[in-house]
C-alpha cells in the first residue's frame, strides 16, 4: 500500500499526464501501472470494458487516454451517492507469475480478499461485483482472442476482450502492442474461501533479431479493479462503479524468447539456395534418366 | 465376383464411415472437457466466418479467414443446425476419396483385392482420416481433383473444366497441373466417338510377356514440347480452358462484387505473397526469418521461386502423359519446394498415391519401407527440434533450419525412388496408336 504523501504526489504526476493527453511508454519495464487518477469511477453498463477508455494508436503502439470518456465516467453527478457507504471487497494478498516454457506461456494471478465470511457475503447479497484485470502487454507477446473466448464460453471467465493488435502471425517488428481485459464473478470465489486463481494464457511472437539468440520481455503491472452495481438495476440508470485495488507493486514477469542472430543470414541463405538447387537438379536429372 | 467385391468395399466404407463419426463424437467431447482441443483452429476460423455469413456479413471479418466464401457458404449449417456439420461434411468427402479411389482404378482394370488395398490405403490412413475429423477442409479439395481425373477419364471434358476452374478458385494450387491437362487433351486424347481409350493395368507377368508395352518410354523434351505445340489445339483443349478460365473469374468476379478488395486480398492474393517468418517443414522459414525487417531483393525472390518452376516443368514435359502420375510427382515437389509448407499439404499427395501403386515395382519390403521411414523420420527429427524451441524455448534454430534441409532431402529420395520404380505408361491411348497389340477399355 502507497503511504498518504507518495499517493498525493502520484495523484498530481498522473493529473498532469492526463491532461497533456499522452501516455508514457518508453518500453515496458518503465511503464506505470493504470491511467486512473482516481480510485473510484463510474461507467454506464452499455460500456462493457474498462479497455474502452483507452485508445490505442496503431500508427506508434503506444496507449493515450481519450479524454472525453474518462471526463463522463469522473464526472462527480454520475458517481454521486452510489459509492458512499458501501463496504467493497479489500485485496489481502496479490501474486502473479509467468508460468510456463518456450513460446506459450499463462500469466498467473493468485489472490485473497480479506473478511471472507461477513463482509464479502453481505456485499455480494447486493451487488453484482466483478474482478477486472486490466494487463498492458509488452511487445512480443499477445494473446489470441479466440482462445480467451473458450474461457467465457466454459463460464471460467464473465468477460474477456483484447485491445490492439490482434494479428497472431506477425512477428515483433510488424506488429504493434494489446492489451487484455479479463472479467471474473466474484460470486465463484465464496466456494474457495475467497482466494482465486485466474490464468490469462499468452503467446510469444517471433522478436527482432538480436547476437545473444534470446530477446527479453518484462510486463509492467497490471491494473486490478472492482466493478460491481447494484442488484436491482433500472436500465436507464444502471452504472457501473469501478474501484482500484490497491495492491503492493508485483514481482517482476520476464519472458526470455529464442531469436535468430544476423550472423546467420549469409551461410543459412546460401546454404538453403545451394540445397533448393541440388535437389531441384537431381529430380530433373532423374527425370531424365528414368 | 463383382457383388462380393461390392459388398467388402461397401463394408470398408461403412466401417471408415463409423470410425471418422465416432472421431467427429469424440472430438465434440474432447473440445468441451479438456484443456486441449481435438479441433483443428482453421475449423474455429471456418465457421466463425459462416457465423458472419449467417449474420448477413462477410467471411472476411473473421481475422484469418483466408479461403474462398463458397467454404464459409458451405459451413452455414455450423451456425444454424449442429457446429460438427462441418466435420461430418470433409469427413464424407474424405469417404469419397475412397470411392473414386476405386473407381479411377476400376476403370484401368486393376483387380479387386488391389483396388481393396488401395482403398484402405487411403480410409484407414491415421493422417487421413484424422484430418477431416478434426475439420480440415482439405479432403474436398482431393475429393474435387480425382473427380477431374473421373470426367477426363470418361470423356467429359465440360464437366472436368467446369470443377477445374472451381477448385483452382478454392485453393489455388492445383493450376499446377494445367499444362498437363491441356497436354493430355490434345489431339490424341479422344477417339472418333469422342470418348478417350484408358490404357489397362497389367500384371508383371503379362508385361514381362509383352514386349511391346516395355518399350513404352517417357516422353523425350524436345518431343513434349514439340508434341505440345503441334498437339496442343484441340477442340477438347479450346473447351476445357475456355471453360475452366471463365469459371475462376466468374467466381472471382462474384466475390471481388460481394466482399471487395478483401476477398482478393485474403483468399487470392495472400497465397501469392505469403511469407511467414515462423517456423514450418519449408527450407525456406529461417532464411524468411532473417530477413523479416530487411526484406527482400528481387533476386532472392527470384532464386526460391527458381527451383519450383524448373522442376514443375521438367515433371509436365517428361510424364505428363502418365497423368497420375504427374500429378503426384508435381503435388510432392510443390510442397517440398513451397516457402511454406504444413502438414495438411500432404494429403494433397497422399489421395493421389494408391492411384500409381500398382504400377510401381517398388516392394513393401524393403524399399517401401524405406522410403516410408525416411519420410516419416525425418519428419519426426524436425518435430523434435520444433519441440524444443516452441515449447522449450531453446534457441535451436539453426537444427531446425537444418531438419528442415533434411525433410527436404528425405522428400528428393522418395520422388527419386517412386520415378525409379514407375511403370511409365499414358493414362490415354491416341486414336492413332490403337494398334493390335495394345489393349482396349473394357466394356462395363
Amino acid at each position: 500500500m502507497a503511504a498518504g504523501g507518495g499517493r498525493c504526489l502520484l495523484a498530481v504526476a498522473l493529473a498532469a499526464a492526463w491532461i497533456s493527453g499522452s501516455a508514457a511508454a518508453a518500453s515496458s519495464s518503465a511503464e506505470q501501472a493504470g491511467g486512473s487518477h482516481k480510485s473510484i469511477k463510474c461507467m454506464p453498463c452499455s460500456r462493457p470494458y474498462i479497455g474502452d477508455a483507452y485508445l490505442h494508436d496503431t500508427m506508434t503502439g503506444q496507449l493515450a487516454q481519450r479524454r472525453d470518456l474518462v471526463e463522463m465516467s469522473d464526472s462527480g453527478e454520475l458517481c454521486k451517492g452510489l459509492a458512499d457507504d458501501v463496504e467493497v471487497p479489500v485485496l489481502s494478498k496479490l501474486r502473479r507469475q509467468l508460468v510456463g516454457e518456450g513460446s506459450h506461456r499463462r500469466l498467473v494471478y493468485s489472490m485473497d480478499f480479506g473478511a471472507c465470511e461477513g463482509a464479502m457475503i453481505n456485499f455480494l447479497d447486493g451487488y453484482d461485483a466483478h474482478l477486472v484485470i486490466f494487463e498492458k502487454l509488452p511487445d512480443g507477446v499477445f494473446a489470441d482472442p479466440f482462445e480467451l473466448q473458450h474461457f467465457v464460453e466454459r463460464k471460467v471467465f464473465v468477460d474477456v476482450a483484447v485491445f490492439g493488435d490482434t494479428n497472431l502471425e506477425l512477428p515483433t517488428a510488424l506488429s504493434n502492442r494489446s492489451s487484455v481485459e479479463i472479467h471474473f464473478d466474484l460470486r465463484l470465489i465464496i466456494s474457495t474461501n475467497c482466494s482465486l486463481v485466474i490464468d490469462m494464457p499468452l503467446h510469444a511472437r517471433y522478436p527482432p533479431l538480436d547476437a545473444s539468440g534470446y530477446a527479453t520481455v518484462e510486463f509492467g503491472n497490471p491494473d486490478l479493479l472492482l466493478r460491481y452495481r447494484k442488484k436491482e438495476i433500472h436500465s436507464d440508470s444502471c452504472l457501473w462503479v469501478t474501484k482500484n485495488l490497491k495492491a503492493a507493486p508485483l514481482e517482476k514477469a520476464t519472458w526470455r524468447i529464442p531469436c535468430g542472430d544476423e550472423a546467420h543470414i549469409g551461410f543459412v541463405s546460401s546454404i538453403t539456395f545451394l540445397s533448393a538447387l541440388v535437389c531441384s537438379m537431381s529430380i530433373v536429372l532423374a527425370a531424365l534418366i528414368f | 465376383m463383382a457383388s462380393a467385391a461390392a459388398v467388402t468395399l461397401r463394408r470398408v466404407v461403412l466401417v471408415s464411415a463409423a470410425l471418422r463419426l465416432a472421431l467427429v463424437v469424440f472430438g465434440e467431447w474432447q473440445d468441451a472437457h479438456l484443456e486441449v482441443r481435438y479441433t483443428d483452429v482453421d475449423y474455429l476460423v471456418f465457421s466463425d466466418a459462416a457465423a458472419s455469413v449467417a449474420a448477413g456479413g462477410s467471411p472476411f471479418a473473421r481475422a484469418t479467414y483466408r479461403y474462398s466464401p463458397i467454404l464459409a457458404f458451405l459451413l452455414l449449417p455450423n451456425s444454424l443446425l449442429h457446429a460438427a456439420w462441418g466435420k461430418l461434411l470433409f469427413s464424407a468427402a474424405d469417404l469419397l476419396v475412397g470411392l473414386f479411389i476405386d473407381t479411377i482404378l476400376e476403370l484401368r482394370g486393376i483387380p479387386e483385392k488391389m483396388r481393396m488395398w488401395s482403398v484402405i490405403a487411403w480410409l484407414f490412413n491415421p493422417f487421413t482420416f484424422t484430418i477431416g475429423t478434426r475439420g480440415n477442409c482439405e479432403p474436398i479439395v482431393c475429393a474435387v481433383m480425382l473427380w477431374i481425373l473421373i470426367c477426363l477419364m470418361k470423356g467429359r471434358v465440360l464437366q472436368a473444366a467446369f470443377w477445374y476452374g472451381l477448385i483452382v478458385h478454392f485453393r489455388i494450387y492445383p493450376i499446377i497441373y494445367a499444362i498437363p491437362f491441356v497436354i493430355v487433351l490434345g489431339k490424341g486424347y479422344a477417339g472418333p466417338v469422342g470418348r478417350p481409350t484408358l490404357t489397362m493395368w497389367r500384371s508383371k507377368q503379362q508385361l514381362q510377356n509383352d514386349k511391346v508395352s516395355q518399350k513404352e518410354d517417357p516422353t523425350s523434351f524436345l518431343a513434349t514440347v514439340w508434341g505440345f505445340l503441334s498437339n496442343s489445339i484441340s477442340r477438347n483443349v479450346i473447351l476445357f480452358g475456355l471453360l475452366s478460365g471463365s469459371m475462376f473469374f466468374a467466381w472471382a468476379g462474384v466475390f471481388f462484387y460481394l466482399y471487395g478488395w478483401d476477398f482478393l486480398n485474403e483468399a487470392l492474393l495472400y497465397h501469392l505473397t505469403r511469407t511467414d517468418p515462423r517456423h514450418n517443414f519449408s527450407i525456406y522459414f529461417y532464411h524468411i526469418y532473417l530477413h523479416h525487417q530487411q526484406g527482400f531483393s528481387s533476386i532472392q525472390r527470384l532464386a526460391s521461386f527458381l527451383p519450383q518452376l524448373v522442376v514443375q516443368l521438367a515433371l509436365i514435359l517428361r510424364f505428363s502423359r502418365d497423368l497420375p502420375f504427374c500429378m503426384f510427382l508435381q503435388t510432392v515437389a510443390f510442397v517440398a519446394f513451397n516457402k511454406v509448407m504444413t502438414a495438411q499439404y500432404f494429403v494433397w499427395f497422399f489421395c493421389l498415391l494408391p492411384l500409381i501403386l500398382p504400377w510401381s515395382s517398388m516392394k513393401l519390403k524393403w524399399k517401401g519401407l524405406a522410403c516410408m521411414v525416411v519420410w516419416m523420420g525425418s519428419q519426426l527429427h524436425w518435430l523434435m527440434w520444433a519441440y524444443l524451441l516452441e515449447l522449450k524455448g531453446r534457441n535451436v534454430f539453426v537444427q531446425l533450419w537444418v531438419a528442415g534441409l533434411m525433410f527436404l532431402a528425405a522428400n528428393t529420395f522418395v520422388m527419386l525412388m517412386v520415378m525409379k520404380h514407375h511403370k511409365y505408361i499414358p493414362l490415354f491411348l491416341s486414336p492413332v496408336k490403337s494398334g493390335n497389340k495394345v489393349a482396349t477399355k473394357k466394356e462395363e
